[in-house]
C-alpha cells in the first residue's frame, strides 16, 4: 500500500475567476537553466535580432534540447535572475519588439498528419519538457521502441494551492483532446485517460462532454491525496498496474496537461511555446488568479499586474506549490516553462529546533517507505543509508511537512541521496 | 525588488507539534489524576476513614513526581552550562516521567520514596542517555523497577495498594496479587472479592494509583488517536494479544468470556498499554516494528502473570521490549522494501506465543476448581438427640461430601466421607475440622490455613451452611 496524505487545499482562492494574459512584457529574460542543468551556452550574442522561437541557446549534456526565444526584438545581454530552481541563473535578456514576427510562419491545420520520426523530432527541437515543474524532456518519453498502450494524462496536481492545470483543462479542453487524439494516431497508442481528482463536477462535465466525441480517451477521477500526481501512484490509481522502473516498462507515457497542450501548440504551430498558465496566489496576494505570461518575464511584473502584494513584513515567495517549490530571495524570478505557480505567503515555518522522539509519522507517511528519521541518525553512515534506500526519494516532501518536532527531514534525506549517489 | 525569506520547503507544515501532543497527553492523563483522587482521596474521606490532609495524597504524589522531575532537570541544565535553561526545559518535558512515575506506584508510597524515585527516575531513566528523545527505556518504568527493588517492604508496611476504604473490605492487595497463587480459578475466587467485572472496568479495585480505570484510559485512548499523538498499533495490537492468549486459556479450562476480560482490565494492562508503552521515545518507529512490539508485549505480558513470582508483569514487559526496540527499528527498516524479512521474526514470536498459550492451557487443568455443586443435603437421619445430616458441597478439586453431626444446635462431629483435595494433610495437620468445631458459633473469624486457604473456606461455609439448615430445620 502507497501512503500519502490528505493536504488542505487552499485552491479556491485563485480559482473560478477568468484567465487573465500579460503579454507584453518590455524585456523578456530567458533563463539559460533547464530545471537543475544550469549550464546551457547561448547562442546568441548582444545586438543579435531574434524571432519567435528562435534557438537562442542550448543545453550542453545528453538531452539536446534548444532553448527558444519567446518574443521577437534585440538581444540586450545577459543578467542574472532567479530561476524556478531557487538558483540565480544566467537569462539572455530580449527588448521586446512587440511584434511577435516569426521567421517562417507555418500553421499546420491537420496536426494528425505527421510520421512518429518527425513528431520526436519535432518535440525535441521545440524544446518541450514536462510543465509540471520537472523539466523533464519530453521527447525522451516518446522516443522507444516498446509497444505503447496507454497515454495517461496528470490532471491531478496534487500541489496545494495551484489551480493552473484545473484553469488549462477547463478553458482548452478542446484543444488538448486534439492533441491527445493527434498523439494516439502518431504513436499508434490505443487509448487515453485523463486522470483528475474526485470532487470536481465541474470539471468533470466539461470534459465528459468533449471526450464524448472521441470513442479513444477516458476519464478517470482518482483519489484526492498527495501525492497522487506522482507517476507511480498515478498509475496504480489509474490503472491498476504496477511498474518497476519507468512507467514505459509497461506501455504506459505519462505527460501532465499543460505538457499535452504544450505538445499541441508544438505540432499547430511547429515552434516553441511562448507562453504558458501561472498561477499567481497566497494569502499575501492582492488578487490570486490564473495568468497567461509570456515564457522569461519577470515575476514581479505580473504580481503587479494583478494588483500587487498585501501588506505584509515577513514574507515568502514560493516559486511552485507549497510542498516541492523553492522560496526565492528576490521577485525578479523570471518565469520558466516549467513554473506552474506563484505563492505568496508569510513566513511562518519558525526556526523550530525540537528533538526528533522517535515518533515515526515520518516513516508512516513516506510514499516510498524510507525512514527518514532514522536517515537522520545515520546520516554519516553511508553503508546505513544504501539499506535504508535514500535512492528511492522522490522528495514529496511529506516527512518534514508531518515531523511536529518540524525537523527538515527532506533535507537530510536529500544529502544522503547525493551521498550514496557519490 | 523586494526581498523575501529564504528557507527549505516544504512551506506548509501540518498544525501538529511536539509541544501540542505532550499538552494533549497531558490531557488525556488529566481525568485519570482527577479519577484516582476522588477514588483513593475524597472517597474514603467521605466515609471519614482518613484525614482531609491525607485524601489529598494522589494529587501530592502527581506534583511531587513532576516538580522533583523537573527540578532534577533544571539542576542538570546548570551544572551542564546549558546556555538557554528555561528553552531546554520547554523542550524537554519533564513533568511526564513524574507524572508517570506517580501513577504507576502504590497509594501508600511514602512521600520521600516518590522523590528519591523521581530523582532516580529522571537521572538513570533519561538524563544519562541523553535527555529527551535519546532515552532507551520508559523512565517511568524504570523509576519504579527501583522503588520496588528498594522500598517494596517500606511501601507494603505503610499499607501498599490499599485506600481508606480498601483496607477494611478487601483481603488482598490487588486483583493479580489475589490471582497469583492460582491464576486459573473461577470468577468467584478471581472477580468476586474486588466485585464486578463492572467495578474493574470503572476502576473501583485496588491498583496502582492511575492504572484501575479501565474506562478513563480508554477514552484517553480515543483522545490520542483522534489527536494523532500515539499510533492505534501498540495498544490494540498489546491488549488484544493479551486478551487472546487469555480467552483461549480461559477456553481450554471452560471459563467464561469474563476471563479474558479480567485479564485485559486488571494489572494496569491498559495504563501500561495506553500510555506507557506508547511513549514514541522509547517504541519503534516503523509501523510493522510497531506491531512486533506490540504483540512482544502481549506475549511478556502473559508469561509474566502466569509464570513469574511478580504477575504485575505490564511494566517489566514493557521495559524488556524498550530494549528490542534499536534492533527492531534496524530489522523492519530494512523490511520496509523486503517483506519476506519480516516473516521470520513474526513467525517466531507466533510460534512462541502458541505454545506457551498452550503450555499455560494444559498445565493448570487440574487445578481447577469445582465451581459445579452448590450446598446439598443428601441425607437426614435421627437418632436419639443426634441428627446427622449426609452434605455435599463443593472443594478445590471437586465436591466435598460429608457426615455433620448436631447435638441440639451443636456440631459434635464433622465425619468426611469423600474429599480430592491436594492440600488435605495440611487440613488434618492443623486439626482444622476440630477448630471448626469449636469456632462453629463465629465461624467468619476464623483464620483459613495458609497454603490452603479454599479448602479452609469452603470447608467453613459448608459447615455454616449445614447449621443454618439445621436451625432453618427445627423451625418448622
Amino acid at each position: 500500500m502507497l501512503r500519502g496524505l490528505k493536504l488542505p487545499k487552499h485552491k479556491n482562492m485563485s480559482l473560478g475567476k477568468d484567465i487573465l494574459i500579460y503579454d507584453k512584457p518590455k524585456y523578456v529574460y530567458i533563463p539559460l537553466a533547464i530545471y537543475n542543468n544550469l549550464e546551457c551556452t547561448p547562442m546568441v550574442k548582444k545586438g543579435d535580432y531574434v524571432y519567435v522561437g528562435d534557438v537562442i541557446g542550448k543545453r550542453n549534456d545528453h538531452f539536446k534540447l534548444p532553448i527558444c526565444s519567446s518574443i521577437s526584438g534585440e538581444v540586450i545581454g545577459i543578467e542574472k535572475r532567479y530561476h524556478s530552481s531557487g538558483h540565480e541563473v544566467d537569462c539572455i535578456k530580449i527588448k521586446n519588439d512587440f511584434k511577435n514576427k516569426v521567421l517562417k510562419q507555418e500553421l499546420i491545420t491537420d496536426i494528425t498528419d505527421y510520421s512518429k520520426t518527425d513528431f520526436i523530432s519535432l518535440i525535441q527541437t521545440s524544446g518541450v519538457v514536462g510543465m509540471s515543474g520537472t523539466d523533464f524532456p519530453t521527447y525522451i518519453k516518446y522516443n522507444t521502441n516498446k509497444k505503447l498502450n496507454t497515454l495517461l494524462i496528470n490532471g491531478t496536481e496534487c500541489e496545494p494551492y495551484i489551480t493552473s492545470d484545473y484553469i488549462l483543462l477547463l478553458n482548452y479542453i478542446k484543444e488538448i483532446c486534439i492533441g491527445i487524439h493527434a498523439i494516439l494516431g502518431i504513436m499508434k497508442i490505443n487509448k487515453a485517460i485523463i486522470a483528475i481528482k474526485k470532487g470536481h463536477p465541474e470539471l468533470k462535465k466539461i470534459i465528459l462532454d468533449e471526450i464524448d466525441s472521441y470513442s479513444c480517451i477516458e476519464l478517470k477521477e482518482v483519489s484526492d491525496y498527495y501525492p497522487i500526481g506522482w507517476e507511480k501512484v498515478l498509475i496504480r490509481k489509474a490503472l491498476h498496474k504496477k511498474y518497476d522502473k519507468l512507467p514505459i516498462d509497461i506501455g504506459v507515457i505519462v505527460n501532465n496537461v499543460s505538457t499535452i497542450y504544450a505538445i499541441y501548440q508544438v505540432l499547430k504551430n511547429k515552434h516553441c511555446i511562448t507562453d504558458r498558465i501561472i498561477t499567481i496566489t497566497g494569502d499575501k496576494i492582492k488578487k490570486p488568479t490564473n495568468v497567461l505570461v509570456k515564457i522569461g518575464t519577470p515575476i514581479s511584473e505580473v504580481i503587479e499586474f494583478i494588483g500587487g502584494y498585501k501588506r505584509g513584513k515577513d514574507l515568502k515567495l514560493i516559486a511552485g506549490g507549497p510542498m516541492t517549490g523553492n522560496s526565492i530571495k528576490v521577485d525578479n524570478l523570471v518565469v520558466s516553462a516549467n513554473l506552474n505557480g506563484v505563492l505568496v505567503r508569510e513566513n511562518d515555518s519558525d526556526t523550530f529546533d525540537d528533538q526528533c522522539m522517535r515518533c515515526g509519522k515520518c516513516i508512516d507517511v513516506c510514499p516510498v517507505k524510507i525512514c527518514p528519521a532514522l536517515v537522520k541518525d545515520h546520516i554519516d553512515d553511508i553503508n546505513e543509508l544504501k539499506k535504508l534506500r535514500v535512492d528511492r526519494c522522490i522528495e514529496c516532501g511529506l516527512c518534514s511537512y508531518i515531523c511536529p518536532a518540524k525537523i527538515e527531514l527532506r533535507e537530510y534525506v536529500k544529502k544522503g541521496k547525493s551521498k550514496v549517489g557519490d | 525588488m523586494k526581498e523575501f525569506a529564504t528557507n527549505h520547503g516544504p512551506h506548509i507544515k501540518d498544525d501538529n507539534t511536539t509541544s501540542k501532543m505532550m499538552r494533549n497527553l497531558f490531557i488525556a492523563l488529566f481525568p485519570i489524576i482527577i479519577f484516582s483522587y476522588i477514588k483513593n482521596g475524597l472517597l474514603p474521606y467521605l466515609d471519614n476513614n482518613i484525614s482531609f490532609i491525607n485524601s489529598l495524597k494522589p494529587l501530592l504524589m502527581v506534583l511531587i513526581g513532576g516538580f522533583t522531575c523537573t527540578l532534577v532537570e533544571i539542576f542538570w541544565a546548570k551544572i551542564n552550562k546549558k546556555e538557554k535553561i528555561r528553552e531546554y526545559i520547554s523542550k524537554s518535558y519533564p513533568i511526564f516521567p513524574g507524572i508517570f512515575l506517580a501513577l504507576i506506584l502504590p497509594l501508600n508510597t511514602p512521600y520521600y520514596v516518590i522523590i528519591i524515585g523521581a530523582i532516580f527516575t529522571t537521572f538513570f531513566g533519561k538524563l544519562i542517555f541523553g535527555g529527551f528523545g535519546h532515552n532507551i527505556f520508559n523512565p517511568a518504568g524504570v523509576g519504579r523497577l527501583f522503588i520496588i527493588l528498594s522500598y517494596y517492604s517500606v511501601i507494603t508496611g505503610s499499607g501498599g495498594y490499599l485506600n481508606g476504604s480498601e483496607l477494611d473490605a478487601v483481603s488482598s492487595a490487588t486483583p493479580l496479587t489475589n490471582a497469583s497463587t492460582n491464576f486459573i480459578g473461577n470468577y468467584s475466587t478471581l472477580v468476586k472479592p474486588f466485585g464486578t467485572l463492572w467495578d474493574f472496568f470503572f476502576g473501583f479495585i485496588p491498583g496502582s494509583l492511575g492504572e484501575t480505570s479501565a474506562l478513563l484510559c480508554i477514552i484517553g485512548l480515543i483522545f490520542l488517536l483522534i489527536k494523532k499523538v500515539i499510533p492505534w498499533r501498540i495498544p490494540i495490537i498489546y491488549i488484544g494479544t493479551v486478551f487472546i492468549i487469555t480467552f483461549i486459556i480461559g477456553m481450554s479450562n471452560n471459563l467464561g468470556i469474563w476471563y479474558p476480560l479480567f485479564h485485559i482490565l486488571s494489572g494496569g494492562l491498559m495504563f501500561g498499554a495506553i500510555f506507557m508503552a506508547t511513549d514514541p521515545v522509547t517504541s519503534p518507529t516503523t509501523p510493522s516494528g510497531q506491531a512486533f512490539y506490540a504483540l512482544g508485549l502481549g506475549f511478556l505480558t502473559v508469561v509474566f502473570r502466569f509464570l513469574s513470582a511478580y504477575p504485575e508483569g505490564v511494566l517489566t514487559s514493557i521495559l524488556t521490549m524498550n530494549f528490542l526496540v534499536i534492533i527492531i527499528d534496524k530489522i523492519f527498516s530494512r523490511g520496509r522494501y523486503d517483506r519476506k524479512k519480516l516473516l521470520i521474526p513474526f513467525i517466531i514470536l507466533l510460534l512462541l506465543i502458541g505454545s506457551i498459550t498452550y503450555y499455560i492451557s494444559t498445565k493448570d487443568k487440574a487445578k481447577i476448581p469445582d465451581d459445579s455443586s452448590d450446598f446439598k443435603v443428601n441425607d437426614i437421619s435421627r437418632e436419639n438427640n443426634n441428627t446427622i445430616y449426609n452434605v455435599t458441597y463443593k472443594g478445590y478439586h471437586g465436591n466435598i461430601e460429608a457426615n455433620i453431626t448436631f447435638i441440639d444446635n451443636k456440631v459434635i462431629s464433622i465425619d468426611i466421607t469423600k474429599q480430592n483435595e491436594n492440600v488435605w494433610q495440611s487440613i488434618t495437620d492443623n486439626n482444622y475440622l476440630n477448630k471448626i468445631i469449636s469456632n462453629q458459633s463465629n465461624l467468619e473469624k476464623l483464620d483459613a490455613i495458609s497454603g490452603a486457604t479454599y479448602t479452609s473456606d469452603y470447608l467453613k461455609e459448608m459447615v455454616d451452611n449445614t447449621i443454618k439448615y439445621h436451625e432453618g430445620d427445627n423451625d418448622e
